[in-house]
């Protein structure tokens, strides 16, 4: 029982909240930033033009192919090398993941509305719905429908993801909790599990009501 | 009833679609008729009500309502406030509710009261049997619901023509009389439709002319009784006689 | 398409940071008019740098650091730096001083500037006492657990090619695949896994010096010489208050007991004796 003496030991637990805290502004400042330029993003690759098309292209198979963790050090590290521009861990980490976020959130919304059929556009049209009343009215909604489970496993990822941040000097929860098994090893070298069951919680606790929402809406528009 | 036609169709072509092509197909209609386009598939019947409405862009000819060009590709919303359509798959909004579909339309492109509008799709409604699903979704209704619906929908334009594109063709057998009943009614009321289909019974007895479109041309333009009694092509006695089985014993 | 897209992609941003000149680090002048010192630390690694409980920065590096600061007379600024990342905190100009436990190794010279030494150490080996491996013999064909970026990962691999390297990032990564059997032994400098055999009974240091002796420095950017020549007046100047001793039975001590003689592991004024 040592052990789990560590986590209530001088300020562990709050230091392990705090640590959430990071770990919470920078994902959801990140998820919503990406949210909202993903909406235009995927509305913006459903044009035909072929140079907006490259240019999304190019965008999105960057962040499929390239680690996270190499954005935030090209990010992080590279800017300062490249250019002098020296920026907070904290803003590079919430400009990866909103570059990542944005990039592949615009791709769930683009198979949102092309997953529609062009029947839904026409028989709008023939209704007399302008186009503006058209996304408006008949294929947004039905693109949000379509789009909330995606989005929601993309924030859950991105919220997972987080944690790498702590390779960039910022200090969130799972690095607080390596911390405090750290400063323990000596005195109670088994508390890595209790402190990682913890973690474990904390990231559930943080998930858990996204998933609640996303079930509620699927629910009400099944 | 007066005398000039409401739509009056000069000389149309169109090229490379998807629906079949247009070669030169000129027609006119007057209020309150009704006529009924047969002719194989893939002759250019979807792309002529497409073109009507706007969907596609005729490549020559022109198009009239009232006596004004529509085929210009200006003011398209302002013709498709006039002229309704229906197309062959049901076509509901998925996301609304059948009072929701029935009333988008006249409030958000005719800019009417809801309340007045609402109260107006209720009494539709109640006249081709669906009061009771005015706050159902499209997916829990029948195929035959839904087409009856898509009629009322646009109906509740008060287009001046109303285009029905094969309506009944993906509905099962049994739903079939239920959504040309409805049909009827509006041509009994007086509704100036033009109607693209293959149920050859229902033609004879909605029609009040008949074209027949081959290869994007009208080859046969006659009264009901005479085109389907008395066909003056060898095309179109051919087509007829498709639908025709020989016992087989 | 796919694969040819990655490749330039990948050559791209292997490029870039080449491209470019480095990050100017600050001068001491520049730091002083600031009024803030940066110094990158570990923060999961006791007893050189670690986060205690109240969530203040404790450790032999860390003791050293707070002794800068206050001889130049501005603040100190704590970053939790990691192994594998200390040179890329230098090199891009984000710290102005390194002083995570780094040991002086010809490459990390090529690219960071070293001052005196603060420590000396050798790598040991820590194994489980059913299976203690005593001697460089008995490592080959068996896993050894190390963790990126360090002295035990790079000489392991450039001398005993026979030997299985299982690799974390995080230092308590690496004791916590020890401790759950994942390799047959640790390794990492001597002072690192005497201390924790200590403290883990059912383990010992069977090889306790292997590997030349190396020294432990502070490190700054190539070529900041007002920093380098600051930092090595004072590991100089301290010698006369026999600092390290200080600091080593401050942060230490604690964790060595009796085991280690202090000047086996304490330099006092960069020199080596």
């Amino acid at each position: 029982m040592q052990d789990l003496a560590v986590l209530f030991k001088g300020n562990n637990l709050a230091r392990l909240l705090g640590g959430l805290g990071v770990t919470l502004k920078l994902s959801l400042l990140s998820v919503a930033l990406s949210v909202a330029l993903g909406l235009i993003v995927g509305a913006l690759m459903t044009l035909k033009n072929p140079v907006v098309r490259a240019f999304f292209r190019l965008w999105l198979e960057t962040v499929r192919i390239v680690p996270q963790l190499v954005l935030l050090f090209l990010v992080y590290f590279g800017l300062a090398k490249a250019f002098n521009i020296q920026i907070s861990g904290e803003t590079a980490a919430v400009a990866v993941f909103t570059f990542w976020g944005a990039g592949e959130m615009g791709d769930l919304v683009r198979g949102a509305i092309t997953s529609i059929p062009v029947h839904q556009r026409e028989s709008s049209a023939a209704l007399g719905l302008t186009r503006g009343q058209c996304w408006r009215f008949v294929l947004l909604p039905q693109a949000a429908r379509r789009l909330v489970p995606q989005a929601i496993n993309l924030a859950t990822r991105m919220i997972k993801t987080t944690s790498l941040v702590m390779l960039i000097g910022v200090v969130e929860v799972l690095k607080v909790g390596s911390q405090i098994i750290d400063a323990a090893r000596y005195d109670a070298p088994q508390a890595a599990v209790w402190i990682y069951a913890v973690v474990f919680f904390l990231y559930f606790l943080a998930c858990w009501p996204i998933s609640l929402v996303a079930g509620r809406l699927e629910k009400r528009w099944a | 009833m007066s005398d000039k036609p409401i739509l009056e169709v000069r000389h149309l072509s169109k090229n490379f679609d998807a629906n079949g092509v247009l070669k030169d197909v000129s027609f006119a209609m007057k209020e309150g008729e009704v006529i009924v386009v047969v002719g194989p598939s893939g002759c250019g019947k979807s792309t002529l009500l497409r073109c009507i409405n706007g969907l596609e862009r005729p490549d020559g000819g022109e198009i009239l309502l009232d006596g004004q060009r529509i085929d210009t590709g200006a003011d398209l919303v302002q013709v498709r406030r006039q002229v309704g359509m229906v197309f062959q798959s049901y076509d509901l909004f998925p996301h609304m509710d059948v009072l929701g579909n029935l009333t988008l339309g006249p409030v958000q492109a005719l800019k009417r009261p809801k309340p007045e509008v609402e109260a107006e799709a209720e009494q539709a409604l109640a006249r081709v049997g669906l009061a009771e699903k005015a706050k159902s979704l499209p997916r829990q209704l029948s195929g035959g619901q839904k087409q009856r619906v898509a009629l009322v929908r646009a109906m509740l334009m008060h287009p001046r023509l109303l285009l029905l594109d094969e309506i009944t063709a993906a509905l099962d057998p049994e739903m079939v009389r239920e959504v040309l009943n409805v049909v009827l009614d509006l041509a009994r009321e007086g509704m100036t439709m033009l109607i693209v289909t293959h149920e050859m019974r229902f033609a004879e007895a909605v029609a009040d002319r008949v074209l027949f479109l081959e290869g994007g041309l009208v080859l046969e333009e006659a009264p009901p009784k005479q085109f389907f009694h008395h066909p003056q092509t060898e095309r179109a006695q051919q087509f007829l006689n498709t639908f025709e089985f020989d016992a087989v014993r | 398409m796919k694969k040819l897209f990655a490749l330039i992609l990948v050559l791209a941003i292997a490029l870039i940071p080449a491209a470019f000149a480095d990050a100017k680090a600050r001068t001491l002048d520049e730091i002083k008019e600031s009024g803030t010192l940066t110094i990158g630390v570990f923060s999961d690694k006791k007893p050189f740098g670690y986060v205690d409980e109240t969530g203040e920065y404790q450790g032999y590096d860390v003791y050293f650091a707070r002794r800068l600061a206050e001889d130049l007379g501005v603040e100190l600024e704590l970053v939790s730096v990691d192994a594998p990342n200390r040179v890329e905190y230098l090199t891009s100009a984000k710290v102005d001083i390194i002083l995570a436990n780094f040991t002086v190794t010809p490459e990390r010279a090529e690219v960071v500037d070293f001052a005196l030494p603060y420590m000396k150490v050798a790598l040991g080996v820590v194994s489980p006492d059913a299976a203690l491996i005593t001697d460089i013999e008995g490592l080959r064909g068996k896993t050894l657990i190390v963790s990126k970026g360090t002295t035990a990962e790079t000489w392991f691999t450039a001398n005993e090619p026979d030997v299985n390297l299982l690799k974390f990032d995080t230092y308590t990564e690496t004791f916590n695949a020890l401790l759950d059997g994942r390799g047959d032994a640790l390794s990492t400098d001597n002072t690192e896994v005497l201390a924790w055999a200590i403290e883990n009974p059912g383990f010992t240091v069977g090889i306790e010096s292997l590997g030349s002796l190396d020294t432990i420095a502070p490190a700054v950017q190539k070529g900041n010489d007002t920093v380098l020549a600051y930092i090595n007046e004072e590991i100089e100047a301290l010698a006369a208050e026999n600092f390290f001793h200080a600091d080593y039975e401050a942060t230490l001590k604690e964790v060595y007991g009796d085991a280690v003689d202090p000047d086996n592991l304490v330099v006092e004024g960069g020199v080596i004796e």
